[in-house]
């Protein structure tokens, strides 16, 4: 269990109205500090000025998706080690079983509840090591 | 050297022939027959002997009377009367006999007895008149037994032994009288008797076997006959029986006919070398060629070219296997060049030979099929993601609202983003269930069955549905199991506790408690989870776990829920070998329970 609670989460989303919600959820409920990043290609700049203590990927994005972007993260020393958790609508067991495998920390699937988002993130990041 | 060796030969197979003819003969004729023809014809001639014998006794009585003699001659002729007589009795009752075949043997003997009699009336005027008579008429008696020796010849030819007995009746007192007459010339005549007695007794026994081969040849003639008419009237009977199976055939070959040429599917007649020899109406109307334009060319016309070496492979083991082959899905270009997709039975027909003489090809076009398929997946698929994409955005701004966190809104317009927080869920758990229901009933739902302890999976179902308890005001009684564990699907078996936690929820009363206990159930464990609502009504128990039932209308308005979460539930514990059921509660309300093996079983 890490030693400081849960505080700067950043968001890769390309649903704008999602990132509204995921945005207010966090901050309004959860009280965190949170960044939402719309073109998953700059997420990575994103990461580096932000330094997210926990990242969220969408699953479904056009140009670089979720599992795409969490492969180039575990490429970079700098991101290799940030927790991530995926937000998905539509994934099956094997493709869940491969990312659990690749080191993703859990996944959230669509449709979640705002008012319970903040307190699951923070289930998952009290059970990270 | 050539030649003559040719005629041996064919002179050796005369023999031969002639000696299995006579094998053939005896083989074919009946020997009782043959004994029964030979009797006959002694009885046919009995009226000759009687009459032959009554005519030479009236001339020979007439001869002798006139001496001291007269009353013993007429006593003789009195005798010879009666013989005829008695042998004329006899004919009548053989001719009257309805048994002349199986008793042929008796007749014989009987006809033995008469023509011994017959002969011996002979000898005994020989034997008594014969020393008293004067010489003229002792010539006249001599030539008189001569004669009447020798027309017994004919008249017992069929049977020598008779012929025997009957001359010997004649000849025997006479020889006797002559040898003892004391007369030298006497003596030798008495010794020519029995020379001539030899003789005719040959000569009859020669005709006895004449007789009885012709007999034979006869009998055996008849019976080739018998049997060569029977055998025709077989083979006209086969032959019958051959047209009529022929004509049969011809009609099943073309009602046969007439059902491919009127069936709605392709069919082609293809030859072993994958040349087309027939085609229907329908392969004209479906492909959009003539059938002149098929017929005589390859097969192939039909697939494309790319497609060509895997039709030429599958081709070789249809040949080979010799066996009929469906589903096969072949991409067929049509004349205009658009390509069909058909669904292709082929079935080799077979000689006795094992041989493939053609292969019957029957295809159904099933390119309408595979797209609505295509169509029903991609509608799926857009059910899961574009649906529920947009409604995490609708339920997630009117939760967020409801919530408070966004400040205080007005209360009837917080009664209104309830109503629509409530309604986007209810949309949401009615997408889930039908992908589920659609999921399950297309056999894509894999499942991942493990050992499970009963505490914490109840505890875990407690938890998540912790919200309908406080939502319906309803307390969630479960007492602990810390020994039992089932074999399911954890997920899957979540997802069921909810939905029977859920409807126990929804239909308590306020304030009530929903009870949940395990049980053994022989080798299962019975989980069952009890309300205190109304019941299940009588007429809807039959169809709890129908598809998009629900008691009433109402209660769907009311209660929310798709209707479907008991068919789902049915669906998924008879999945992991399990099943489901309810009772009425003594009481009040019901219990819906489940049971699932407490270990894996194969």
């Amino acid at each position: 269990m890490p030693e400081r609670p849960l505080n700067r989460v950043c968001y890769v989303e390309d649903d704008e109205d999602i990132q509204r919600i995921v945005r207010m959820s966090l901050e309004r409920v959860g009280k965190m500090t949170v960044a939402v990043v719309s073109d998953p290609t700059q997420a990575m700049q994103t990461f580096a000025e932000f330094k997210p203590d926990l990242v969220m990927l969408d699953w479904m994005m056009p140009v670089l998706d979720g599992p795409a972007l969490f492969r180039q993260m575990k490429l970079r020393p700098e991101t290799s080690s940030l927790p991530v958790v995926f937000i998905t609508a539509r994934a099956s067991q094997p493709d869940l079983d491969e990312l659990k495998l690749l080191g993703a920390a859990a996944t959230i699937s669509k449709p979640f509840s705002p008012r319970d988002l903040p307190e699951q993130l923070r289930a998952i990041w009290a059970k990270l090591p | 050297m050539n030649h003559s060796s040719t005629a041996n030969g064919t002179a050796d197979s005369l023999e031969v022939s002639t000696k299995a003819v006579e094998a053939e003969i005896r083989d074919r004729s009946d020997p009782q027959h043959v004994l029964a023809d030979r009797v006959a014809q002694l009885y046919r001639q009995m009226p000759i002997a009687i009459g032959a014998t009554f005519i030479a006794g009236a001339i020979a009585t007439f001869e002798l009377q006139g001496r001291w003699l007269k009353e013993l001659v007429l006593i003789w002729w009195a005798v010879v009367v009666t013989f005829s007589a008695a042998a004329s009795l006899l004919l009548y009752a053989y001719y009257r006999s309805a048994d002349k075949v199986a008793s042929a043997r008796d007749w014989l003997r009987w006809l033995a007895i008469a023509a011994l009699g017959n002969g011996a009336s002979w000898g005994l005027a020989g034997g008594v008149f014969f020393r008293s008579l004067s010489d003229e008429q002792q010539v006249f008696l001599a030539f008189l037994f001569a004669g009447m020796a020798s027309v017994g010849i004919p008249v017992y030819a069929a049977s020598w032994p008779i012929f025997a007995l009957y001359a010997a009746g004649i000849l025997l007192p006479f020889f006797y009288v002559l040898l003892t007459f004391g007369n030298r010339l006497f003596v030798e005549i008495a010794l020519l008797v029995p020379l001539f007695y030899a003789i005719n007794v040959v000569i009859a026994y020669r005709l006895t076997h004449v007789f009885e081969s012709g007999y034979r040849l006869r009998r055996a003639y008849g019976k080739l006959t018998q049997d060569h008419q029977a055998l025709n009237q077989r083979l006209e009977g086969q032959l019958v029986e051959l047209e009529e199976a022929r004509r049969q055939v011809e009609a099943s070959g073309r009602k046969l006919a007439l059902f491919a040429e009127r069936a709605p599917i392709a069919v082609l007649e293809l030859q072993p070398d994958g040349t087309v020899s027939e085609v229907n109406h329908a392969a004209e109307m479906l492909f959009g060629y003539a059938a002149a334009e098929l017929v005589g060319g390859s097969a192939k016309k039909l697939v494309r070219a790319e497609f060509h070496a895997e039709f030429d492979r599958t081709w070789q083991e249809l040949l080979r296997k010799r066996e009929s082959m469906s589903g096969l899905k072949i991409r067929n270009p049509r004349r205009d060049g658009i390509d069909l997709i058909c669904d292709w039975t082929v079935t080799p027909l077979v000689n006795f030979r094992q041989e493939v003489i053609a292969v019957i090809a029957q295809g159904r076009d099933v390119t309408a099929q595979l797209e609505a398929e295509r169509m029903k997946k991609e509608f799926t698929s857009t059910l899961s993601h574009e649906l529920r994409t947009p409604l995490t955005s609708i339920i997630g701004s009117l939760q967020l609202i409801n919530s408070g966190v966004m400040g205080k809104v007005e209360r009837e317009v917080g009664e209104l983003t309830e109503v629509a927080e409530r309604n986007g869920q209810r949309l949401l758990d009615l997408i889930n269930d039908i992908l589920d229901i659609e999921k399950i009933e297309s056999g894509k739902l894999a499942l991942a069955p493990e050992l499970i302890p009963v505490d914490a999976l109840v505890e875990e179902a407690i938890v998540l549905n912790k919200a309908f308890a406080e939502r319906f005001n309803v307390r969630f009684d479960w007492r602990g199991d810390p020994q039992r564990k089932i074999f399911a699907d954890r997920k899957r078996l979540l997802q069921v506790m909810t939905n029977l936690l859920s409807n126990a929820a929804k239909f308590s009363p306020e304030g009530g408690v929903v009870e949940i206990t395990s049980a053994d159930a022989g080798g299962n464990v019975r989980l069952a989870i009890s309300d205190r609502g109304g019941g299940i009504p009588e007429g809807f128990r039959g169809r709890i776990f129908g598809r998009f039932t629900q008691a009433d209308s109402t209660a769907t308005r009311q209660k929310g829920g798709s209707g479907l979460g008991l068919a789902i539930c049915k669906r998924l514990i008879e999945l992991m070998q399990g099943r489901i059921g309810f009772d009425n509660r003594p009481g009040g309300g019901s219990t819906f329970w489940f049971e699932l093996p407490r270990q894996h079983t194969a």
